[in-house]
């Protein structure tokens, strides 16, 4: 927890969850907690399963298999869900010919919150110029901030945002940064999924790695990516298209990075060294590096999602 | 449970397709209105008469019945499919996470509009209605003297259509689907089959939605109700009690099976 932050938070406790659609696993056997005071990044390529486990805590998606709980209780069980925890999950969950503020104000009475709430998150997302404006003419940020509102409706102890800078502008998305810390500094539990890793590794204090339904890390940011330091190799050769076959060949994590230079994630150079010789590629240079987060996610899903991540940046 | 139908009730007066069924209500309530005026009889070489037999002056009184038969059921499926096709079902069930709460809470808010819909009509035979049939020569009080016996079977039949069309929209979901299947329900099949039942099996098929609550609105609703209509001459309707009976089985059979079938289920 941040030093001296106010404890108002709560942990989130995912134990053994499991979810199957028809044939399909989309969670399998999940658990890790999240603590209150920080920012958890919750990271995973695209169908990793974020969302629904998301939703699973939030009684949205029934678990196949296990649990998810706020403070050891199941959300549907909380005397006043949206006081403990406020949620960003689609920016498309409006009404188009509701008004901002009558959203906020439908939301504060489903709550037992006062109207006057509608006014105060609308203002915190800065929306209070268009609190009279109909959804339906939102843009995508707009509908953001509104959805960020509607979860802060309760002054909830626990914060979970699903994607929340989809469609946000750069000065959105710092500003969400910013907010974030501000709440987890106050001791709140805030949980973020995403996929822009660059954009979480300014933000998060811990992260949460799936792909496939499945647990891949866990921990700090700073214990995560120390675990793998050393393990990103980058080669700069004039044979980098025959590289690349060799390494997907190798089923060895890779990213172009120039015509003529390619980064290995999860690999040493005792296991690229003879990789290389044996395929006979000509190196100019190959350089061992500190990984970052991009590398350990990219490492442990096995390069999958970096096309998302580079279609979004 | 208070706090979840505040919530509703700010749904409903925001949502559009709700001010449609009243802006509809009103016209339709004029023109039943113009119908009795028109079929009242009695003085020839005029086109509108004032009321005189007990039935007209009933049918007068109750002259919203013939939109709100069609018109509340819809309200109601707009109620719960509005949540589906805006996708606000996420935002409802995350701010209320008990499901059969925020169900409870939308029966008592379509329970409350079809009551504002039966206000609304009331209102039609009051600024329309009785002044005109004032001036063609009837007397008022021979009108309002009727309240007490058409009031509560059009409330009650307002309120358990309401049901039917919530219960049935929690089953179907899809919006356009469920409106036009009720307005193809109510207007056409039902007074087809009731019909054809009639005319080759020469059984009265008076259990059905629209019949069972023209049972429980009584007079006003055999001859201008919007299901039955003319159609409805003829076949005998349930007593007032059965046809509640049976309206409140129409409306809380799909709305159990819509509830475990559809709203019970993931919200992806």
């Amino acid at each position: 927890m941040t030093a001296g932050a106010p404890t108002r938070g709560r942990p989130l406790e995912f134990s053994g969850i499991s979810k199957h659609f028809g044939p399909v696993l989309a969670v399998d056997d999940l658990s890790f907690t999240v603590e209150p005071g920080r920012v958890t990044g919750f990271l995973g390529p695209n169908g990793s399963g974020k969302t629904t486990t998301l939703r699973m805590l939030l009684g949205l998606v029934h678990p196949s298999a296990g649990t998810a709980t706020i403070g050891g209780r199941n959300y549907w069980d909380l005397d006043n869900p949206s006081s403990t925890v406020g949620a960003v999950l689609e920016a498309t969950s409006f009404h188009p010919a509701r008004r901002a503020r009558t959203h906020l104000v439908m939301a504060a009475r489903a709550g037992g919150h006062d109207d006057a709430r509608a006014d105060e998150v609308l203002e915190l997302v800065g929306l209070t110029g268009d609190a009279k404006r109909k959804v339906g003419g939102f843009s995508m940020g707009m509908r953001q901030r509104l959805e960020l509102a509607t979860a802060l409706i309760g002054d909830p102890d626990v914060l979970i945002l699903d994607e929340p800078s989809n469609g946000l502008d750069p000065q959105g998305i710092a500003w969400l940064r910013d907010f974030m810390r501000y709440l987890a500094g106050e001791g709140r539990t805030v949980l973020v999924s995403s996929h822009l890793l660059s954009e979480m590794a300014q933000t998060i204090d811990d992260a949460v790695i799936v792909s496939f339904g499945q647990l891949k890390a866990q921990g700090t940011l700073e214990q995560i990516t120390s675990n793998l330091t050393g393990v990103v190799m980058r080669a700069r050769t004039p044979e980098a298209d025959r590289l690349c076959g060799v390494l997907t060949g190798a089923h060895v994590a890779f990213r172009r990075l120039s015509h003529d230079e390619v980064a290995m994630d999860g690999v040493t150079p005792e296991q690229v060294g003879p990789l290389l010789a044996t395929n006979q590629i000509v190196l100019y240079e190959l350089t061992q590096e500190g990984a970052d987060l991009e590398s350990v996610f990219l490492s442990l899903t096995a390069g999958l999602g970096f096309g998302d991540v580079a279609a979004h940046e | 449970m208070i706090n979840s139908i505040r919530a509703e009730l700010i749904k409903m007066r925001t949502m559009p397709g709700v001010w449609v069924t009243f802006g509809l209500a009103f016209p339709l309530a004029v023109l039943v209105i113009l119908g009795v005026l028109a079929g009242a009889g009695g003085f020839p070489g005029h086109t509108f008469y004032f009321v005189q037999t007990l039935r007209q002056r009933r049918e007068l009184l109750g002259a919203g019945y013939f939109g709100i038969e069609v018109l509340a059921p819809i309200m109601g499926v707009l109620c719960v499919t509005g949540e589906y096709r805006h996708k606000t079902i996420t935002t409802t069930l995350v701010l209320t996470p008990v499901r059969t709460r925020v169900l409870a809470a939308k029966v008592a808010v379509t329970a409350l509009w079809s009551v504002f819909l039966v206000l609304l009509t009331l209102v039609a035979v009051a600024v329309v209605a009785l002044p005109w049939n004032a001036a063609l020569g009837g007397v008022t009080s021979g009108v309002t003297d009727q309240v007490g016996a058409v009031v509560p079977g059009l409330l009650a039949s307002a309120i358990l259509l309401g049901l039917f069309g919530l219960g049935f929209g929690t089953l179907v979901k899809n919006q356009v689907a469920a409106i036009l299947l009720t307005i193809g329900g109510t207007l056409i099949l039902e007074s087809l089959l009731v019909a054809l039942v009639k005319a080759i099996l020469h059984y009265n098929l008076n259990w059905l939605p629209t019949a069972a609550g023209a049972a429980l609105a009584g007079d006003i609703a055999r001859g201008f109700g919007g299901g039955g209509g003319g159609m409805r001459e003829g076949v005998r309707l349930l007593t007032w009690w059965q046809g509640g009976l049976v309206m409140l089985l129409w409306g809380l059979v799909p709305l159990t099976i819509g509830y475990y079938t559809t709203f019970r289920r993931d919200v992806t």
